[in-house]
């Protein structure tokens, strides 16, 4: 009996998280009005949001240990993020397009790339998020990452001019009437290799 | 016939009634009595779910999780960011670092880590050593996911989940070949049954948010976002000019999954209507492995759906044959 009190407690607690973590999600998903529902629903969505959080212990400070323990549990399970994939629309591609600058004057395009198809989802994976506001502090090192991945194989190029944008594909209709996709540029970085880094 | 009496004590206990008679319902439905098929499926299935992510990654495994200069973006971003949510979170970090200690090169660690998975990916698959490959497989696992976290996407939380319910699971079971090493008695059937209502719960909780965030989007109404996802690379399997000429048919297959996905932990539980409910979605999970090439995403949800209600519920036969010992 005593085992069983256990494990109902922590099937208790499991799902209690669990619930916060996917109610978060979905209030997310509404307080940034991308839903069908009308956009009054946008403030309560974001209170709910607040208190699932808050049950995450989020808004306590990152060195409390209980918001560690909660993140350090959640991490453990597999539970940290709600089950929105591909929700509530399909999110557009995004693209990082490497400009090369030789020294001669020469230019040559290039993306980051894998060897293996899964890999190469995981590339995409990271592209998406790097158009998240909530990657925007680490969007410059990442980008400068991935360019210097590439610059690795061109040792002779003297300047990286890295442009991310979204890929914007045609809907069916377009389609039908010929269209394709379309870029829309989002940001872009300057890089040149210091002369101690060439090494 | 209960008959209320006016005495204090008395109507503490028909007020009580009702709140125990829920509680051992709800007892009733966390430990139903259950035989260890479904764990052999979940055991078995991870195992070749874990040797087929290792053998995916293998060309790419040290490009994508080395440090700073030598990888794609360098562990140390995703880690960061783990460390950010809590320092207790594992990563690859924690490998390299007791390797370091050991005169051990970062290549040599990942490359010790690779086949630490691969192995306890085969170990789950036959059944040795169990317990011990469950919780390899979940810790070299968990620290891939989190050291890419940023490269992480759905299939790698699943996968850490179903490792997660496998690694508590009362292992070995009686498929495996530790049980026939060991000749160990059968375990509880009421913990058996307990983790199989865990993974069970764990998908309505997947498929009804999943269900309802689409349900929100216009997108999943008019086919649009099926034909989005579709032609998106790098999941372009089918292309655009064979997919248009089914135009008409993706308004309602998006609606389709919409209701599927959100009716799940509905039609699920009904024995009527399970059969349909779970074949409908191991489709749907093969469709997005074979059009979409998200062939490690597809392979988990089909295991965990088979492993919660695609082996039949032996509750009675479990009752027929168990010496039940509550613990």
């Amino acid at each position: 009996m005593y085992s069983k009190r256990i494990h109902v407690a922590w099937f208790g607690i499991h799902f209690f998280l669990l619930t916060a973590v996917c109610l978060a999600g979905v209030f997310w998903l509404i307080a940034e009005g991308s839903t069908i529902l009308p956009s009054a629903w946008d403030e309560y969505a974001g209170k709910g949001e607040l208190g699932a959080t808050w049950c995450l212990a989020k808004e306590a400070g990152p060195s409390n240990p209980v918001r560690r323990g909660i993140a350090t549990y959640l991490h453990a399970a597999g539970i940290q993020a709600g089950y929105t994939f591909f929700a509530p629309n399909v999110p557009s591609q995004h693209r990082l397009t490497l400009e090369l600058l030789y020294e001669d004057g020469r230019a040559e395009y290039e993306s980051p790339h894998v060897r293996g198809k899964t890999a190469a989802l995981r590339l995409e994976s990271l592209l998406d998020r790097l158009s998240e506001e909530r990657y925007e502090p680490v969007r410059e090192v990442l980008v400068k990452m991935l360019a210097f991945s590439v610059w690795r194989e061109h040792p002779g190029v003297k300047k990286v001019r890295a442009t991310f944008g979204a890929v914007n594909p045609p809907g069916m209709n377009e389609f039908e009437q010929g269209k394709t996709e379309t870029f829309q540029p989002m940001f872009s970085f300057d890089f040149s290799l210091r002369d101690d880094q060439k090494q | 016939m209960q008959s209320v009496v006016k005495s204090p004590g008395s109507q503490i206990s028909v007020g009580l009634s009702p709140l125990r008679k829920f509680w051992q319902r709800f007892i009733g439905f966390l430990f139903p009595l259950e035989t260890d098929t479904w764990l052999a499926v979940l055991r078995s299935g991870l195992g070749l779910q874990v040797i087929v992510y290792a053998l995916f990654l293998r060309s790419d495994w040290y490009y994508l999780f080395a440090s700073s200069g030598k990888g794609l973006v360098g562990r140390e971003v995703g880690e960061a960011i783990t460390a950010f949510d809590s320092p207790l979170i594992p990563t690859f970090g924690w490998l390299v670092a007791l390797g370091r200690n050991l005169n051990m090169s970062e290549e040599a660690v990942l490359t010790v880590a690779w086949v630490a998975l691969l192995s306890a990916g085969c170990l789950l698959l036959l059944g040795l050593f169990c317990r011990p490959a469950a919780i390899v497989a979940w810790f070299v696992h968990l620290c891939a996911a989190e050291s890419g976290g940023l490269l992480a996407y759905g299939a790698d939380a699943f996968m850490t989940t179903a490792l997660f319910y496998l690694m508590l699971s009362p292992l070995p079971d009686r498929y495996s070949f530790d049980r026939w090493v060991t000749k160990a008695k059968p375990k509880n059937p009421q913990l058996l049954g307990f983790w199989r209502r865990v993974l069970q719960v764990h998908l309505c909780f997947v498929y009804f948010i999943g269900g309802l965030a689409k349900c929100l989007g216009n997108g999943w109404w008019d086919g649009s976002n099926l034909w989005r996802s579709l032609i998106r690379p790098p999941f372009t399997v089918v292309p655009p000019d064979v997919l248009v000429r089914f135009k008409y048919a993706l308004p309602v297959l998006g609606i389709s999954i919409c209701l599927l996905e959100v009716s799940y932990p509905i039609f699920i539980w009904f024995k009527k209507t399970r059969f349909v409910w779970l074949v409908c979605i191991l489709a749907m999970h093969a469709a997005i492995g074979l059009t979409m090439g998200l062939y490690l995403f597809a392979l988990i949800m089909i295991i965990m759906n088979l492993a919660a209600f695609g082996v039949p519920c032996a509750s009675r036969r479990a009752q027929a044959t168990s010496g039940t010992t509550e613990q």
